[in-house]
């Protein structure tokens, strides 16, 4: 074993190591937006990015996954898939829709919180399957990389503003705006309210603010996690290092795909579940 | 001695200072969040401990809390690096 591991170690040192050394190395490099198809129409920046294109490949996969797990050749006696699917729909229904949501307003937000939930779920996961879209070549092949479009803030706003809309539309759909906005106000002695209203409103934003950075920084940080321990072999520029730095990239990896994504889908589904839910029925 | 301290002092100070900002911000928001998720998982334990058939109705509370808490760390490893970058 000892000599073995010499070995490896005398090889190591031998193998050119200026073949390794990809000048610069930045892992940030990897979230940088390109413009790969231009689309301007007027002030607004359509243009189709890398983010874009993974988010394209997330909702087909998340139709693909509805349809061939819960609709096609549904049997009364369930085979393995349909199994799996009635799981996933379980999930979605009494770990985070009745969470959250009051029974009167299940049926209309029911299928929301389940598309988001299966939605960031499959976003998460495709970022950590190495896929040919970093828009590099290398001698004329794609070069493979790991990258998840939620790992940009502008994709978990985009879906933090939805379920902030959603909040307030419902709850002054249910309630009327007068009675709505009135619950915002806390039962405290008058004096303190110009202190704990400006608080609350706060609060509301700050919500926004935590529900999109929660993801965001979580899917940011499991990237370049993994990419700068990866990194480090071309930073230090030698290969000694592969086996230190592979099982190290590999845990992190293994608890990034085995907990982080599905937890994040999970999380992100339940909080909207609990804020449209807290803004439709206020007094709780 | 004093030349050799006054040599080192001349290189980069802000770079070292925003280091220094960053590694604080990213620790002690991990300190903070380690405590927390540890009193998570204990409450859990003591919890299905105590009454086992209530472990599938906790492990989502429990999942739950452990996401919140988890996320404080990204705050303060985004605000570090905000300050890292743009001050």
């Amino acid at each position: 074993m000892r000599r073995a591991l010499f070995l490896i170690a005398t090889l190591a040192l031998l193998a050119p190591s200026s073949a390794f050394a990809r000048g610069e190395f930045d892992p940030t490099h990897e979230f940088e937006q390109h413009e790969w198809v231009p689309i301007h129409i007027g002030p607004l920046d359509l243009s189709i990015t890398k983010a874009v294109v993974y988010l394209m490949l997330g909702s087909v996969l998340t139709m693909a996954l509805g349809i061939v797990l819960m609709r096609w050749r549904v049997q009364v006696e369930p085979g393995t898939r349909q199994t799996f699917g009635e799981q996933i729909y379980e999930v979605a229904q009494t770990q985070i829709a009745e969470q959250g949501l009051p029974h009167k307003a299940i049926g209309r937000w029911f299928p929301y919180v389940a598309t988001l939930f299966l939605f960031i779920f499959v976003v998460n996961l495709i970022g950590f399957i190495p896929l040919p879209l970093t828009g590099e070549t290398y001698r004329g092949f794609p070069v493979w990389g790991i990258y998840a479009a939620t790992s940009s803030l502008a994709v978990t706003l985009a879906l933090a503003l939805l379920t902030f809309v959603f909040t307030h539309f419902e709850g002054i759909r249910w309630n009327g705006p007068v009675h709505y906005f009135k619950s915002w106000i806390p039962d405290a002695p008058k004096a303190l309210l110009f202190l704990i209203v400006p608080l609350e409103i706060l609060g509301q934003i700050m919500r926004l603010i935590s529900l999109s950075v929660r993801l965001f920084a979580n899917m940011l940080a499991g990237h370049i996690l993994i990419l700068t321990f990866i990194g480090l072999m071309f930073i230090l520029e030698t290969v000694i290092l592969a086996p230190f730095v592979i099982t190290v990239a590999t845990a992190f990896y293994i608890f990034e795909v085995v907990i982080v994504v599905g937890i994040q889908a999970f999380i992100f589904a339940t909080l909207s579940a609990i804020y449209i839910g807290s803004a439709i029925e206020p007094q709780h | 001695m004093i030349d050799i301290v006054l040599a080192e002092a001349t290189g980069d100070v802000t770079d070292a200072g925003k280091a220094i900002g960053l590694a604080l911000g990213v620790g002690l928001g991990a300190t903070g969040a380690g405590i927390g998720i540890g009193l998570i998982f204990s409450s859990m334990i003591q919890s299905v401990a105590r009454q086992p058939e209530l472990r599938g109705e906790l492990t989502g509370i429990q999942w739950l809390g452990f996401a919140l808490t988890e996320a404080v760390v990204f705050y303060g490893l985004l605000g570090s690096i905000l300050a890292f970058v743009l001050v």
